[in-house]
């Protein structure tokens, strides 16, 4: 866990410099180059992705349902066979030698795999075993995990008892029973109150902290942005934008002004927009988008009042305008032209896992 | 990956299962209840069927009883033998397998150890149908060697008719096809062998149907144990080999289609 120490150093999260390009292969513990996916009888669920991840970071991939997120993590903890590209984690191919990769790896599924006849602890015990701790550590490392994710007073339960949000957090503990040098988490937080999230994330940065590489996907902006050095926004399996969420923000340049309109009178109002739109001088883009237009432009707030003209002008009347300096949200809509839902966290926990904590097993 | 860390994988994977199955009530139920059930039921009925001329010569016993000790044996192995898939389902369900393939361990350990917990659970099994015979009074004529020959017998059936269930588990991935293969097998297998009836008893064609059954030499074996002063060790080679045979073909097609479920 010192290793890597070096290039956490280069990174820093709060800043808006975007991270050096990669410049040596070395950089990257995770390498995967035009992996394609075909499921039977013919999904393309991933469709020719290229992406690194480095040693050290938490690299993130956003993507709505579908989207081939769950696919392209399948196929690098080596569950799944792809079609075609390549990938390889740690300098090891996924064709070669699948089981050297399983050895350095810890992988927390989007659909919790934990055995509800057993207990907590039990589930965390035969995770030693098959991951072949030493004997001797293996209470003292449950301990510690069941510690860190809050879980010691339920620990002695049936799993089949606990709570969506302790199974999440009991699969955590679980792919980091082996103490993985790449943990892979597919969604970890959906299904988690606000608080639980909270705490998920801050228990994630930690972890990367002490130079865990993590790959994790999620549907939530927010956590993407909140978390990940780097990250890829995936759809319909293709890589659509990729890069730190400053320097993706920062690509859109301009603010976003996004309206949606009645339906009243007018057959096609977003194309009726868009030409009523279309001579105001300083938009640098109009863009259809679910439910309405997105109009880019440096300087937005100067321009809302003639916006608002043209389109009274043009007899349409507007349903809703909100003008947001760029968020991921608007990055996910100027690469793919859809919206895609946004959960507010607000951390107003009083324990680190939330309220639950000391509720009566 | 030494063959001790394979050892302890197997070992951990066998120890997940038993516990799964001791802590459920339904087994443990079931387990107990459904022998007896069948040794009162079938005992009153059929108590008669020892008085039929021809029934002691041919089978060696007076007591329909004693006769049917191996019967119950049969059908509770059949019976448990064909839910062994439906654990590799609930597994492939919940995401556990998933969890057992990206561990670094030998995949074959998954259903080796599946198995050997299988085949726990049907020697406990037999275990209790034989302390509840003795109960009846019903003994077993060739002593200790007899017993645990029983024993043997019950465990090696059980595992290769355990590898018919979980090769229906992979492929269907379904555990109510699982179960509804087992249901409707278990009993015109039962009663088209000699495991309830002796031979002599027998009309064409079930008596035609039951030479070609293998249950029928597995029941042979049982009953010869339990009846039969004197190892036969013809009657029981027969019985060993006929398990082995159809274990053979069982668990090759299982591994075959365990292979390529963990490889997809
Ligand atoms: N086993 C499978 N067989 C056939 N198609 C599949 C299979 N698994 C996934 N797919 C399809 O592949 C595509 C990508 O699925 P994937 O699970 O990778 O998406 P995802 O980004 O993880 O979505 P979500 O956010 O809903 O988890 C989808 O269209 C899905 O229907
Ligand atoms: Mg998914």
């Amino acid at each position: 866990m010192t290793a890597q120490a070096s290039t956490s150093v280069s990174k820093s999260r709060s800043s808006s410099i975007a991270a050096p390009r990669l410049t040596a292969e070395g950089d990257a513990i995770i390498h995967v180059e035009n992996l394609v996916k075909v499921y039977d009888p013919d999904i393309r669920a991933v469709d020719g992705i290229s992406f690194e991840v480095r040693r050290g970071e938490i690299f993130g991939f956003l993507g709505p349902n579908g989207a081939g997120k769950t696919t392209t993590i399948k196929v690098i903890t080596t569950l799944i066979k792809k079609t075609s590209g390549t990938a390889i984690v740690d300098g090891i191919d996924v064709d070669k030698n699948p089981a050297g990769i399983r050895k350095i790896i810890g992988y927390a599924a989007q659909e919790v795999g934990i055995d509800d006849e057993l207990t907590g602890r039990e589930n965390l015990r035969l995770q030693c075993a098959l991951y072949h701790l030493p004997k001797e550590e293996r209470e003292e490392r449950i301990a510690e995990l069941l510690k860190a994710i809050d879980l010691e007073d339920a620990a002695d339960r049936r799993a089949g008892t606990y709570s969506g949000g302790m199974r999440k957090r009991l699969d955590l503990a679980m792919a980091l029973i082996p103490h993985p040098k790449v943990l892979f988490l597919d969604e970890p937080t959906t299904g988690l109150d606000p608080q639980n999230r909270a705490a998920v994330w801050d228990y994630i940065r930690g972890l990367n902290e002490q130079g865990m590489t993590i790959f994790l996907t999620t549907q939530y902006m927010e956590e993407a942005d909140r978390l990940a050095d780097r990250l890829c926004i995936i759809d319909h399996g293709h890589i659509m934008a990729e890069g730190t969420p400053a320097s993706l923000k920062g690509s859109i340049g301009a603010d976003v002004v996004t309206l949606s309109f009645k339906t009243n009178g007018v057959a096609n109002p977003n194309a009726t927009a868009k030409a009523a739109l279309a001579r105001i001088h300083g938009i640098r883009e109009i863009q259809e988008v679910d439910g309405g237009i997105a109009v880019y432009a440096q300087d937005a707030p100067a321009l809302v009042p003639q916006l608002v003209l043209a389109l009274n002008d043009a007899h349409l009347d507007i349903a809703e305008l909100t003008l947001t300096h760029p968020t991921l949200d608007d990055v996910f809509m100027k690469y793919t032209g859809r919206k895609m839902r946004t959960e507010e966290v607000t951390p107003q926990r009083r324990t680190p896992w939330g309220a639950r904590r000391r509720r009566p097993m | 990956m030494t063959a001790g860390e394979f050892f302890g994988e197997v070992k951990s994977i066998a120890g997940r299962w038993i516990k799964k199955t001791l802590r459920r009530p339904p087994f443990l139920f079931f387990s107990l209840v459904q022998p007896i059930v069948w040794f009162v039921l079938f005992t009153a009925a059929f108590a008669s069927v020892a008085d039929i001329p021809g029934f002691k010569e041919s089978t060696g016993t007076g007591s329909y009883l004693t006769f049917f000790a191996g019967a119950v044996i049969i059908q509770t192995v059949l019976a448990s033998a064909m839910q062994s898939g439906v654990g590799f389902v609930t597994d492939m369900e919940s995401g556990f397998l998933d969890k057992l393939k990206v561990a670094p361990i030998h995949r074959a350990s998954i259903l080796l150890g599946k198995l050997l917990s299988d085949g726990a659970r049907i020697l406990l099994q037999t275990a209790v149908i034989l302390i509840l015979a003795f109960a009846l009074g019903v003994g077993i004529a060739t002593g200790l060697l007899g017993l645990v020959l029983l024993f043997a017998i019950a465990l090696a059936f059980g595992i290769a008719w355990s590898g018919i269930s979980t090769f229906i588990a992979l492929a269907t991935k379904n555990s109510e096809s699982t179960l509804m293969i087992s249901l409707l097998t278990t009993f015109p297998l039962l009663f088209l062998s000699t495991a309830v009836m002796p031979k002599l008893l027998l009309k064409s064609p079930v008596s035609d149907i039951a030479v070609y059954n293998p249950i029928t030499y597995i029941a042979d074996g049982l009953h010869g144990l339990i009846i039969t002063p004197g190892l036969n060790w013809s009657v029981v080679g027969l019985a060993f080999l006929i398990i082995g045979a159809v274990g053979f073909i069982t668990l090759s097609a299982t591994t075959t289609m365990f292979r390529r479920t963990v490889s997809a």
